[in-house]
């Protein structure tokens, strides 16, 4: 009788050892050491409103990846850190996971800072820096170098997008509202310089540079008001943006001065500003909801159901989207290179390549390793359930606006210079 | 003249000045609201309560879910505007009876790295409550428009800011100057040992001081969240401005804080139309100028030589 529990008791642990170990036996197994990718990114905190969709996709991606057989026959490895948005807590992870955790690459960011020092330690380390998630143009061109690829699109490519629809308006007289920080200056020099070149005849007739989550714009807002623009650009974002916005209205900035925007398209701003949201004002977005959008890329909406399906009822962000793509552009470099050698990973990202994406094709190019994506602007309107979206979207792709390889390399050089 | 005219447009624009005057008020009124609370728990209590934005903060996100969860009338925003405030005045409570009753003997830099340590605390657990996604609370109906003022708009709910900060103004003195409550604290101000010798409770008196200074935190909150977006991180940029009022008007004095607000607005929205592209600088560079002139502030007292 004892003999009969103790060798059940004995096959109960075996079996729950067997099913403990079986999934990553078989996967160990079938596809050998995996690939590992180091990555930094603020998983706490502020930004977690962008973070935590990017993520999501990511890792949708990274499922899909290593379900079908994973990169040279080796699955895909994600080993997180947070940054707590600071650089030197990011360069602190990323010397960690190199030296100690052994990563194969470097990936991540949200806040330009962050990946500007990310960016700097690779150059040291001679480590690949896969740049996810921040802006920065300044990343691959005026700091860029070869241990660096930007799998986003930068600064450059959305301002230009949106001040092309600038430059066809009627609107000669222009101010901007902008947090006085490397972003804010950074799209507010682009959004400028451009929109001149366009059309030559514009004048920026006021300026506003609040803090960076500045929280009460009413001063900026009566000064905007007798500044006599007939239009003015905004860079704030996020929760500042979506502050501004609803002090904005009652003062009637909103009826007397036309509103561009760089971001206020985006779900994260307009569902919480719902019916405050800014209509008529123009913008930029992932308006994956727009028929049109849809219509241009049909497998769109079945991607949008199955990231539903993957986080649980969530509809994507644009943040989603960037972290999707990033693994799949991640896969398809070392994919290219045969190898995980950094050097051929290296070599296949200076070549260049085309990728399709259920939102069109994103092209890494060589000269710069930056991803240069389709863009979209639109129009904030109110959708037939009330609720605020980018409407009357266009798309216009990167590769007609970004500066080309001969201007990024002047901008290097133009850096290199002053380095000195 | 007509340099300064050509320099200063705006200068003979009377309607634009008022408004300006205006929302400068409402500006510093706001300001106002968020720092007396800070500056009451220094004064008593001596500590410089960096949570204090961490606080502001949970009242606006009590306000949020209040007005979704309160039935859609008139009322709810008042109700919720009375209520989230007492949420945060109980967790105000509730912070100093676990943990700051615990360190007031201790030195002050011990006492900022537990304060610091409850905004890591506070962030995090109101990630993990209400979730990364922006927030959002509309104006009651009544105060979502605005008025005219010398034919310019502006926003009708600033006025209720306008009205409340110095009615809170007068509530705090009549209580501090009025009760009993307020000269026991007065009394913990000028020397604690003393009054816990004459028999009275003094851990008490701080526990009520914390909470009501978080309530004033939570009301300021409450009553922002309409205003703004309600997100993370807006502690940390509430924290700074309130820091600097209460440095400028001098710890522990709501006089100094009054003051000090007014200052600030005023020079903020003015700043802005003089020197735009450095208005920012000059809230750092009056803070700079008082603390090289006055190091305990505006109207604080000097730290008697211990």
């Amino acid at each position: 009788m004892p003999n009969t529990r103790r060798s059940a008791l004995a096959a109960i642990v075996l079996l729950s050892v067997t099913l403990i170990l079986l999934p990553a036996l078989d996967r160990v197994a079938a596809q050998g050491k995996p690939i590992r990718i180091g990555e930094i990114n603020s998983y706490s905190g502020v930004a977690t409103v962008y973070t935590f969709p990017y993520k999501d996709g990511l890792e949708m991606a990274l499922k899909e990846i290593n379900d079908k057989g994973g990169v040279l026959g080796r699955p895909l490895e994600f080993i997180f850190r947070d940054d707590k948005l600071k650089p030197d807590e990011a360069v602190k992870a990323a010397r960690e996971l190199v030296l100690q955790e052994k990563v194969d690459y470097l990936a991540g960011c949200i806040s330009s800072s962050v990946g500007l020092a990310i960016s700097a330690y690779a150059k040291d380390a001679k480590v690949l820096y896969f740049a996810t998630h921040c802006q920065t143009s300044r990343l691959t061109w005026d700091d860029g170098h070869k241990y660096i690829a930007h799998t986003t699109n930068n600064v450059n490519q959305y301002i230009r997008a949106i001040a092309k629809k600038a430059a066809v308006s009627p609107y000669k007289k222009w101010a901007h509202i902008s947090p006085d920080y490397e972003y804010g200056q950074n799209v507010w020099e682009e959004f400028s310089s451009y929109l001149k070149q366009l059309k030559p005849d514009v004048q920026v007739v006021q300026q506003n540079w609040p803090k960076l989550g500045e929280t009460d714009h009413s001063s900026y807002i009566t000064a905007l008001l007798q500044s006599g623009a007939d239009a003015f650009f905004s860079s704030v974002w996020g929760a500042q943006e979506i502050a501004f916005v609803k002090q904005a209205r009652p003062f009637g900035l909103l009826d007397k001065i036309k509103f561009y925007s760089a971001s206020v398209g985006n779900p994260d701003e307009l569902d919480p500003l719902g019916k405050e949201a800014p209509i008529g004002t123009v913008t930029t977005g992932f308006a994956w909801y727009d028929d049109g959008v849809q219509k241009l890329h049909p497998k769109l909406k079945d991607w949008v159901k199955k990231y539903a399906e993957w986080s649980k009822g969530k509809e994507p962000k644009l943040g989603a989207s960037w972290g999707y793509a990033s693994a799949y552009i991640i896969a398809e470099a070392i994919k290219r290179a045969h190898g995980t050698d950094t050097d051929k990973v290296i070599g296949a990202l200076s070549e260049g390549f085309d990728m399709d994406f259920p939102w069109g094709k994103v092209i890494m190019r060589g000269c710069d390793q930056q991803a240069i994506p389709p863009q979209w602007t639109g129009v904030v309107k109110m959708n037939p359930q009330g609720r605020p979206v980018m409407g009357d979207v266009e798309e216009t792709h990167g590769k007609d606006i970004v500066r080309s390889c001969d201007e990024v390399m002047q901008l290097r050089a133009a850096a290199a210079l002053k380095k000195k | 003249m007509e340099i300064v005219t050509h320099f200063f447009p705006w200068i003979t624009n009377g309607p634009l000045i008022a408004v300006q005057v205006m929302s400068g008020l409402s500006v510093g009124m706001f300001l106002f609201l968020v720092s007396v609370g800070m500056s009451l728990i220094f004064g008593v209590t001596r500590i410089v309560n960096l949570a204090h934005g961490s606080l502001y903060m949970v009242g606006a996100y009590l306000m949020v879910t209040l007005v979704d969860v309160l039935p859609d009338n008139a009322l709810r925003f008042w109700i919720a505007l009375l209520v989230a405030p007492i949420g945060v005045a109980l967790l105000g409570g509730l912070i100093e009876v676990l943990l700051l009753r615990r360190i007031y003997r201790r030195e002050p830099l011990m006492q900022l790295i537990v304060t610091f340590g409850l905004i890591l605390i506070i962030g995090t657990l109101v990630l993990i409550v209400w979730g990364p996604d922006n927030k959002s609370v509309s104006r009651p109906d009544a105060l979502a428009g605005s008025v005219r003022i010398f034919g310019q708009p502006f926003p009708s709910y600033y006025l209720l800011v306008l009205a409340l900060a110095p009615t809170m103004m007068v509530a705090l003195w009549f209580i501090f100057y009025r009760t009993r409550w307020g000269m026991l604290i007065r009394a913990a101000t000028v020397d604690r040992e003393m009054l816990g010798a004459l028999g009275v409770d003094v851990s008490t008196l701080y526990t009520q001081v914390f909470a009501f200074g978080s309530w004033l935190a939570g009301l300021a909150g409450a009553l922002a969240a309409p205003t703004i977006a309600v997100a993370l991180g807006m502690d940390g940029d509430v924290l700074i401005n309130a820091f600097v009022v209460v440095v400028i008007g001098g710890l522990g004095s709501f006089a100094g804080s009054l003051i000090s607000s007014l200052l600030v607005g005023e020079l903020q929205s003015f700043g802005i139309l003089i020197f735009p592209a450095i208005s920012i600088v000059l809230l750092f560079a009056l803070m700079a100028v008082v603390l090289i002139v006055r190091p305990w502030g505006l109207l604080g007292r000097p730290e008697d030589g211990h």
